[in-house]
């Protein structure tokens, strides 16, 4: 996208990228140009719409630049972070028991879950502010290795923390139907 | 290349704008020089198709006879022709998914298949077909309108469509541009188009809501405007609600105390229908009024207030509020840190949808442009993007629902998330379950859901003929790509060979090539149009040829004319430079008649004249 290849990026110089490249390419600009160039300017602007999604979001960001440097996250995938295990037990247990529950029941499962959804947030925000800090890390020469690693746990826990806060909503949508 | 204009097809009403000196303007296509054409086509028995306000008196409705009595009048429908309103919410669905309210309205051939399809006399329509006559509509009145000298002809548009509007209702919006012999350049999302008539000479830079509340559908769009370039952050909506349903919720008060044989009857429910919209109308200026439907033997005469009507009209409003909530919250945004709030679509008129819009947004909801033109005009200024004389303007809008392959298990897997700007593409790997496979089927969806039978499936495609292998060993990359009308397509490619894969699709909503083609033969051959059309041009020619004539005349022998005479001529002359412009075909010939008839006199003595002096040459040639 004709930015330098960094993690921490300027998100405003990002955007502008995007758009004076989509104002060169965008297939509105051929309309009239004949089949084959604007087929070729569908192609060139859903790649760089890609591009620029998988720039922007600074989760996507991280996991393309492990798929930069061939790495990649689903090995770690398979243990709980240490560090959430607790937390994800015991939201997973919630879940559960609230499936199980009586229509009285459920709605004070439900408030409890509630709570939990704020807490999970909490930590969620707390790991993105962790990724956005280590990102500056790769700035300066360091240990790759150790980076590297340091990198898959954060984008790890921040992808445990997403599935669990999907089923939580999940669940309180449920509930709230019922 | 030719000019490109924006057409609007609404569910109540249809226009067609332009730009003009860099400004855009709808061109009077109505009746009375409307720039509004409802969106009602009548088809009577023996094909002959009516579009617009003459449709409106050929539905079936009550009417007061000038000797007080009350009768039935229009098309009854089914055998006896048809009249059809609000079609945008029959296009590109299948028949299990028409609304029970509009499955009664209508007499369908076929509720069970992909599309579904009216029974109007011995013939079927498409919805598809029936919206390409109102954009056939549109584009003959703007010719009319447009071009006396110069002939320019509507062939390349842009349409637009509910942002929410799924795979299927674009595809079918196309379709009936191309019914209609129109080249369908663009699809544009009717809320970005809004903000496109705002925009162009309002603000330049910040986040935008659209409020899109039109007859029958609803939008809600978040845009951010930045030097030029209108981004839509996420967009939400309904398809299936609108002001339609709102009228329907006051007839069904209106109607309450009649028998049910009385309530089913559809030239009462028409007529209430008529009496329900037109007192909600009154409604947004006076606070209470009465409304009346005369019946045969009686009349129903109920009084209604505003705030019953706000009553009435509530549970519809807090579904688009719900909506609203919805996309501020996948735009990242809060509804305080949008600056502007804009109303578009005629239901907005109504007090309380600005008042709550207001107080959801937490500042007065802008307004100045008309908002049944606004989406018109928005399509114009897009036309003239496409056409590149809009400088650096640019509209990057998004697909609205999540799109996805059904996988095992009957999960859907999301390939592409709603709210994705477009155009957009991702590419998956393929390959067969068993020995030997020839094919491989790929189910896609549109939808949130987590199992495939809650997504709406939208086509099957099959790739293939993949050569004999064991299984697992094939590899096809399948890339699936939503273009900027927000439509998907789909390509295959053998990753080993490199080789395209053919990709047979079978939508599962809507027509297939083929069956167009061949609706566009029969459009060629239905003969009564054509008929009528050519009647008229011919009229014109009769006409055109008397106008020249007489001024040639004029111009040579004008001092046989006398000033009284004059004076009746050019009074005919007049009434037929307009009627000429005009589609009345029997006034046209009746006023050469009469043209014809004042000039006899002029005409005799331009004879006289004429032979006088040719039997004088004669006599000079003679005597020389």
């Amino acid at each position: 996208m004709g930015i330098p290849r960094r993690l921490t990026i300027d998100l405003d110089e990002l955007e502008r990228r995007y758009h004076e490249l989509s104002r060169k390419i965008h297939p509105d600009r051929f309309a009239s140009k004949g089949p084959k160039m604007r087929d070729a300017s569908l192609r060139a602007t859903a790649t760089l719409t890609r591009s620029y999604r998988t720039l922007r979001d600074p989760v996507s960001r991280g996991l393309y630049w492990l798929e930069l440097r061939d790495e990649k996250l689903a090995d770690n995938n398979k243990r709980v972070p240490p560090e959430l295990a607790e937390l994800v037990f015991e939201v997973q247990e919630q879940l559960a028991e609230m499936q199980l529950s009586d229509p009285e029941e459920a709605h004070e499962r439900a408030t409890e879950i509630a709570a939990r959804r704020i807490e999970l947030q909490f930590k969620m925000d707390e790991n993105l502010a962790e990724l956005e800090r280590h990102f500056a890390k790769w700035d300066q020469p360091a240990d790759e290795k150790m980076l590297t690693l340091e990198l898959k746990t954060i984008l790890s826990n921040i992808a445990y923390l997403r599935t669990l806060i999907r089923d939580v909503d999940r669940a309180l949508e449920n509930s709230k139907a019922a | 290349m030719a000019r490109i204009f924006g057409i609007d097809l609404g569910t109540t009403n249809s226009l067609i704008a332009a730009m003009e000196n860099g400004e855009p303007r709808v061109i009077a296509v109505g009746e009375k020089g409307s720039a509004l054409l409802p969106s009602v086509v009548a088809i009577a028995p023996d094909g002959a198709v009516t579009v617009g306000e003459r449709a409106i008196e050929m539905e079936p409705h009550l009417t007061i006879e000038r000797d007080g009595r009350v009768s039935a009048v229009g098309f009854a429908g089914g055998e006896y022709g048809a009249v059809i309103r609000s079609v945008k919410r029959y296009m590109g669905l299948g028949g299990d998914e028409i609304a029970p309210e509009d499955r009664a309205r209508y007499t369908f051939a076929d509720l069970s298949g992909p599309v579904v399809r009216f029974q109007i006399g011995k013939r079927v329509f498409t919805p598809s077909q029936i919206s390409a006559e109102i954009l056939r509509a549109l584009k003959d009145g703007a010719e009319r309108a447009l071009g006396s000298n110069e002939s320019e002809k509507v062939e390349r548009v842009v349409i637009t469509v509910p942002a929410y509007f799924n795979d299927g209702q674009r595809q079918a919006t196309k379709d009936a541009g191309r019914l209609a012999g129109l080249e369908v350049v663009r699809l544009v999302n009717e809320p970005t188009a809004a903000s496109l008539a705002y925009g162009l000479n309002k603000m330049a830079t910040g986040n935008v809501a659209v409020f899109d509340f039109g007859g029958g559908t609803f939008d809600i769009s978040i845009l951010s405007i930045k030097e030029g370039i209108f981004e839509v952050l996420a967009t939400n909506g309904d398809t299936h609600l609108g002001g339609d349903d709102i009228d329907r919720a006051i007839v069904d008060w209106l109607i309450a105390g009649l028998p049910d044989t009385l309530k089913l009857d559809r030239h009462v429910w028409n007529s209430a229908r008529m009496a329900a919209e037109d007192a909600k109308k009154r409604l947004t200026d006076a606070t209470e009024t009465d409304v009346v439907v005369e019946l045969p033997g009686h009349s129903i005469r109920k009084h209604l207030t505003r705030d019953a009507l706000e009553q009435i009209a509530a549970p519809f409003i807090a579904r688009t509020l719900k909506r609203c909530e919805l996309a501020v919250a996948d735009a990242k945004l809060t509804p305080a840190n949008i600056d502007a709030v804009v109303l578009v679509g005629g239901s907005t008129r109504m007090p309380i949808v600005r008042r709550r819009v207001a107080e959801m947004f937490q500042k007065e909801p802008l307004c100045s442009i008309n908002p049944d033109q606004v989406v018109a005009l928005g399509a114009a200024v897009q036309a003239s993007v496409l056409m590149g004389t809009q400088g650096d303007m640019l509209l990057l809008d998004v697909v609205p629902l999540s799109l996805g392959i059904e996988t095992m298990g009957g999960v859907m897997e999301r390939l592409i998330h709603r709210n994705t700007t477009i155009p957009t593409s991702v590419t998956e790997g393929f390959t067969t379950a068993v020995d030997n496979q020839t094919h491989v089927d790929i189910h896609v969806l549109q939808g949130e859901r987590e199992l495939a039978k809650d997504c709406r499936s939208l086509a099957r495609f099959k790739l293939g003929p993949i050569q004999s292998q064991p299984a697992g060993v094939p590899r096809i990359e399948v890339t699936f790509l939503i273009d900027a009308n927000g439509i998907l397509n789909v390509n295959a490619r053998d990753e080993r060979t490199g080789r395209e894969h053919s990709v047979d699709v079978k939508p599962s909503y809507g027509l297939t090539d083929d069956e167009i083609e061949r609706m566009l033969e029969e459009a060629i051959d239905l003969g009564e149009q054509d008929l009528e059309e050519r009647l008229l041009i011919s009229a014109r020619n009769d006409a055109d040829q008397i106008l020249g004539a007489l001024r040639k005349q004029l111009g040579e022998y004008g001092r046989l004319v006398t000033p009284g005479e004059r004076v009746r001529m050019d009074e005919v002359v007049e009434r037929l430079e307009a009627a000429r412009t005009g589609s009345d075909r029997e006034l046209i010939a009746k006023l050469v008649e009469e043209l014809n008839e004042v000039t006899t006199p002029f005409a005799e003595r331009i004879m006289d004249a004429a032979i006088k002096l040719a039997l004088e040459k004669k006599s000079v040639e003679e005597l020389s």
